[in-house]
């Protein structure tokens, strides 16, 4: 996580609470869509769509989560149609496979967790920059 | 923008490189995740011939064995397979049929070499059979149609009559679904003409055999199980446009004549 920008640092309450809620939409969304994995990505687009008018600071967190959830969904769906294969089709449970499922467990984990933190730091009014996510953020909503 | 794309690449080194690491790990093993091991299907293939030689015996003739011995030989030193690998049977049957049977067992009933017009349409059986092989269709077939445990249950002798019967039917009816089949026609066309044969005659005898369906049913097995044989053959017909090939004769026409009389004598003893 990187330092806060000046722009983004200082937000009223009700966009706080936007940009919080729509970390917590993914965390809550993250809980019960992760076998299908595009509910996620719905949900994050949604919030983007409706909040897109919203202030610098709100879009930007939407933005940002939004753009995660891309990444996570072509990753979770590649997961689903392998795990697919194993249960209806002819594919074998592997090492190879056992090993993606885990890796996306840890990534799906540590997004989670970064999602959480994220929904409380900018309740506080305090901005918060993921590694990588945050710098395609900012090149996105400057554009 | 360098920076979000360096950080991209990280990224992407460290889920594949996660992946990676963690995939090193025999978690089918730690798991004890039941598989189709190797034991495991020779274990079915060794239960699936002693059952199939209860009813029908071998051949019995050297002549026929080696001959057909040969077909398989230059197919695989074509398509760079260990021939050793292959087993092959040739069960006295008339039935016209050809299967193959976990653990590379290839089985020929000797109705199907006495069905045959030239040795090279007994080649291009024997390359769509060699090619459900390399491709595993078998294997999967049982997967999918047996499951596992039933399988393993099997392999380790304790399969009651019914499931037994059920296993031997699926086995030997070959009925493999239509993407297999294509699968296996393609590789059989390349395989053909690898080993300088033209698959035409592999066509000539799918349309032969879907042309005389009426004539006597019970013979026809391999029809039965295979009944797009007709747009099968048109589609070989197709592929073997792609390939280039000089066809060379498998054997001249009078060592083909008497081993159809040989298997041809064997069968009227029975």
């Amino acid at each position: 996580m990187s330092a806060p920008q000046v722009l983004l640092n200082d937000p009223n309450e009700y966009e706080s609470e936007k940009a919080s809620n729509s970390y917590l939409m993914a965390v809550v969304v993250i809980m019960f869509g992760l076998p299908l994995p595009i509910v996620n990505l719905i949900a994050s687009v949604i919030f983007y769509v409706a909040n897109r008018k919203a202030g610098h600071f709100v879009r930007w967190h939407c933005t940002q989560n939004l753009v995660a959830q891309v990444l996570t969904f072509f990753a979770n769906a590649a997961g689903v149609y392998w795990t697919a294969g194993v249960v209806f089709g002819e594919r074998e449970v592997t090492n190879t496979y056992i090993a993606y499922i885990m890796t996306l467990l840890l990534f799906n984990i540590l997004e989670f967790i970064a999602a959480i933190y994220a929904a409380v730091r900018t309740r506080k009014g305090k901005h918060v920059s993921w590694w990588f996510f945050g710098p395609l953020t900012e090149v996105l909503v400057k554009g | 923008m360098a920076k979000v794309l360096l950080h991209f690449i990280v990224l992407a080194l460290l889920f594949f490189g996660v992946w990676f690491l963690l995939s090193r790990i025999d978690f089918v093993n730690i798991f004890e995740i039941e598989q189709l091991t190797k034991d495991t299907e020779e274990k079915l293939s060794a239960w699936v011939l002693k059952e199939m030689q209860r009813g029908k015996p071998e051949l019995g003739s050297d002549s026929v064995q080696a001959f057909v011995e040969d077909i398989k030989q230059r197919l695989c030193e074509a398509n760079g397979i260990d021939e050793s690998s292959i087993f092959l049977y040739i069960l006295l049957e008339r039935d016209i049929n050809a299967f193959t049977l976990p653990g590379r067992n290839l089985v020929l009933y000797s109705g199907l070499i006495s069905y045959c017009n030239s040795p090279e349409e007994l080649a291009g059986v024997l390359a769509h059979e060699i090619a459900h092989m390399e491709h595993e269709h078998v294997k999967k077939k049982l997967l999918k149609e047996v499951g596992l445990s039933m399988l393993t249950t099997i392999a380790g002798g304790d399969a009651s009559g019914e499931i037994g019967r059920q296993v031997m039917k699926l086995l030997t009816s070959t009925a493999f679904d239509r993407e297999q089949e294509n699968e296996a026609d393609l590789w059989a066309v390349r395989c053909l003409a690898k080993a300088h044969i033209d698959p035409e005659h592999l066509a000539n005898f799918l349309f032969r055999l879907s042309r005389e369906k009426g004539s006597i049913p019970r013979q026809y097995e391999l029809l039965i199980t295979h009944p797009n044989s007709q747009d099968r053959a048109a589609e070989i017909l197709n592929l073997r446009k792609r390939e280039t090939y000089e066809p060379a004769p498998i054997s001249d026409p009078g060592r083909w004549r008497a081993m159809k009389g040989l298997t041809g004598s064997f069968e009227e003893r029975k």
